[in-house]
């Protein structure tokens, strides 16, 4: 079977199960496709909502529809690393035992690792996850562990601020995508979620997903992926240009109300962010049934791919709710492609 | 014939030593009474010398404040052979409460002869100085005694600010005009943008592409106001409703783009450059408002 025509039937493949992902959890349309766009790209997710909205069960329903060794934590604040590595008891015979922590259980099969609640937990246990999400290893019991296949899904709910550690900038970075799931605002969708049994039990809903069992493959795919999609020179003087524009904004004609442009910025995208940003217009461009990159698929993967990882001033960041979508979308609308 | 000599030699013993270097001397003063305060008094020097004497004007009062109430205004040497007319200028500022005798002081004036210097002393002047008024103000029926000076007449200009007001009326109309003719007016610059596309596209050729499809982009991103995509479309037509009967071409024109911009392998046809500029003229004319 030739390259190509693996690639369209893993395209196949994608876009049903974003299909089945999107009847598990309705209206939620934008957020499964970068969530797909992130698992085929290989780029570690954090979702940001409100409470309710179906953050996990949206990440659980990706996980059970990819298959592979599954593995959940949830953030609290006495949360330490080595919880995720080991964890100690005593046996039935009385006799105190160490056996794997949630990282470790699987061993190199870990598939999807799901952070829940991650803002809860210390920054010790976020410098843990530092190595495991880049270099995808750990080190314990005196050795490394690899993880080739891992993938953190992680979520955090924005109400809350008590108890919560802000995540560091490197921990961010690390993650190909912030996705924003906001509550479904179709009222036909929303008398659905009330009313449907269906969407009551989750646990049902989430067995309802067929597993695909294709997630051992995805790295391979991922690897042919980004060698096929082309990229043309325009399209890297384009990228270059975002690039630049992230850091300093006020140079390409950006202004936002009442704000000091050349003070706005602490830091713009790192090249890690930049790569991240292109691995997933691939994945779109890919998505989209073409074999070359559009400067449509930068647009559609900009929002989630940047906004976590531009850093205001201090003097801003009390607005950055409000300024940074704001910046993403005058850095869109200002930069030309051709 | 004795009384003869006698006579003679009593003569020569009445004319002066006939190496005295200065052979005249005067100093000619005005009245020395009826000044004010302010008046000018003129004094004139005249000093007529032997050959060979020159004089030091080095040695004359300098031109400026001479004292407390007295200036020197101006300082004038005339020179005819060895005849010296110095005029002096001085002016007196000095309000006296009754009839005052004031002095101009003595200077020397210095004249030298080879190394040799000859001082001749200007003695000082006396005159007097009265007041301008009574020393106590006083009030008449009439109004003040004292009033002020009736005010300058001014000069005549209204020629001038004819002239000016002519001439930058005249610079405004010109550059209103060159602003016209260079297309500067932010209105104008919107409503002429396919115009000037058009003037741009006209000597392009089939492998001018990049630029004819850069130059239609900027076109339509300027008109948009930001940078106009395939995906941004419908939105420009909510904005630009006029455009949406030329949807296909633009729909094709922006394909045609992503392909010869994003892809490899595209192979242009002089064709597609003309359905460029076709585009570009119905963008024009829906511009003029003619479609």
């Amino acid at each position: 079977m030739s390259t190509d025509t693996q690639l369209t039937d893993w395209r196949d493949k994608a876009l049903q199960f974003e299909q089945q992902i999107n009847q598990t959890v309705i209206g939620l349309q934008p957020a499964v496709r970068n969530i797909i766009l992130a698992v085929f790209a290989r780029g570690h997710v954090l979702l940001e909502g409100n409470v309710g909205v179906g953050k996990t069960t949206l990440l659980r329903a990706v996980a059970q529809g990819l298959g592979g060794d599954y593995q959940r934590i949830e953030g609290t604040i006495d949360l330490m690393p080595a919880d995720l590595i080991y964890y100690t008891y005593l046996n039935d015979q009385g006799r105190p035992c160490v056996d794997p922590g949630p990282l470790l259980k699987h061993g190199d099969t870990l598939a999807t690792f799901f952070f829940n609640e991650i803002n809860r937990a210390r920054p010790q246990v976020h410098a843990l996850l530092l190595r495991a999400m880049a270099e995808r290893s750990i080190n314990a019991f005196n050795r490394d562990y690899y993880f080739p296949h891992i993938q953190v899904f992680a979520d955090r709910n924005r109400v809350e601020k008590e108890e919560t550690f802000e995540l560091p900038a490197a921990a961010k970075d690390r993650f190909m995508m912030e996705i924003n799931i906001d509550m479904p605002s179709a009222d036909t969708v929303l008398d659905e979620l009330m009313f449907n049994p269906r969407f009551h039990d989750t646990d049902q809903l989430i067995r309802g997903v067929t597993n695909s069992d294709i997630y051992y493959q995805l790295n391979e795919l991922a690897q042919t992926l980004q060698q096929l999609i082309q990229t043309s020179p325009k399209l890297h003087t384009y990228a270059l240009t975002l690039w630049k524009a992230t850091h300093q904004p006020q140079l390409y004609g950006i202004q936002l109300a009442d704000v000091e442009m050349p003070q706005l910025l602490m830091a713009g995208a790192s090249p890690r962010g930049m790569s991240y940003l292109i691995r997933a217009a691939k994945t779109r461009a890919w998505l989209e049934r073409r074999d070359h990159v559009l400067p449509e698929d930068l647009q559609a993967v900009f929002p989630v791919c940047m906004t976590h990882r531009l850093f205001l001033n201090p003097m801003y960041a009390y607005r950055k709710e409000q300024l940074l979508p704001e910046l993403i979308k005058g850095i869109l609308n200002q930069v030309a492609a051709p | 014939m004795r009384i003869v000599l006698i006579l003679a030699f009593s003569l020569l013993g009445c004319s002066g030593l006939i190496d005295e270097p200065i052979t005249y001397f005067n100093v000619e003063t005005p009245r020395p009474f009826g000044y004010v305060n302010g008046d000018e008094i003129p004094a004139r020097i005249i000093i007529e010398t032997r050959s060979g004497i020159t004089l030091q004007t080095g040695s004359l009062p300098a031109k400026g404040q001479i004292n407390r109430w007295l200036n020197l205004n101006e300082v004038t040497v005339k020179q005819s052979g060895q005849r010296y007319e110095i005029d002096l200028r001085y002016q007196v500022f000095y309000a006296p409460l009754e009839v005052k005798s004031l002095t101009l002081p003595s200077f020397t004036v210095q004249l030298s002869q080879g190394e040799k210097n000859i001082n001749q002393n200007v003695p000082a002047w006396s005159f007097t100085l009265s007041p301008l008024r009574e020393l106590v103000v006083r009030q008449t029926e009439q109004g003040e005694y004292m009033r002020p000076d009736s005010p300058p007449i001014l000069l005549a200009n209204t020629l001038a600010m004819y002239g000016m007001t002519a001439s930058l009326t005249l610079a405004s109309l010109i550059t209103v005009y060159l602003s016209f003719l260079y297309g500067l007016f932010p209105a104008q610059l919107r409503r002429t943008l396919f115009k000037r596309a058009l003037r741009q596209l006209a000597g392009l050729s089939k492998a001018d592409m990049e630029q004819a499809l850069t130059i239609v982009h900027n076109a339509l991103n300027s008109l948009n106001g930001q940078s106009l995509f395939h995906n941004g479309l419908s939105q420009f037509y909510l904005l630009n409703p006029q455009y949406l009967q030329i949807n296909s071409q633009l729909d094709w024109f922006f394909n045609y783009s992503n392909r010869y911009f994003f892809s490899a392998g595209m192979i242009t046809v002089a064709q597609d450059l003309q359905q460029i500029k076709e585009l570009c003229e119905q963008c024009r004319k829906i511009e003029r408002g003619s479609l």
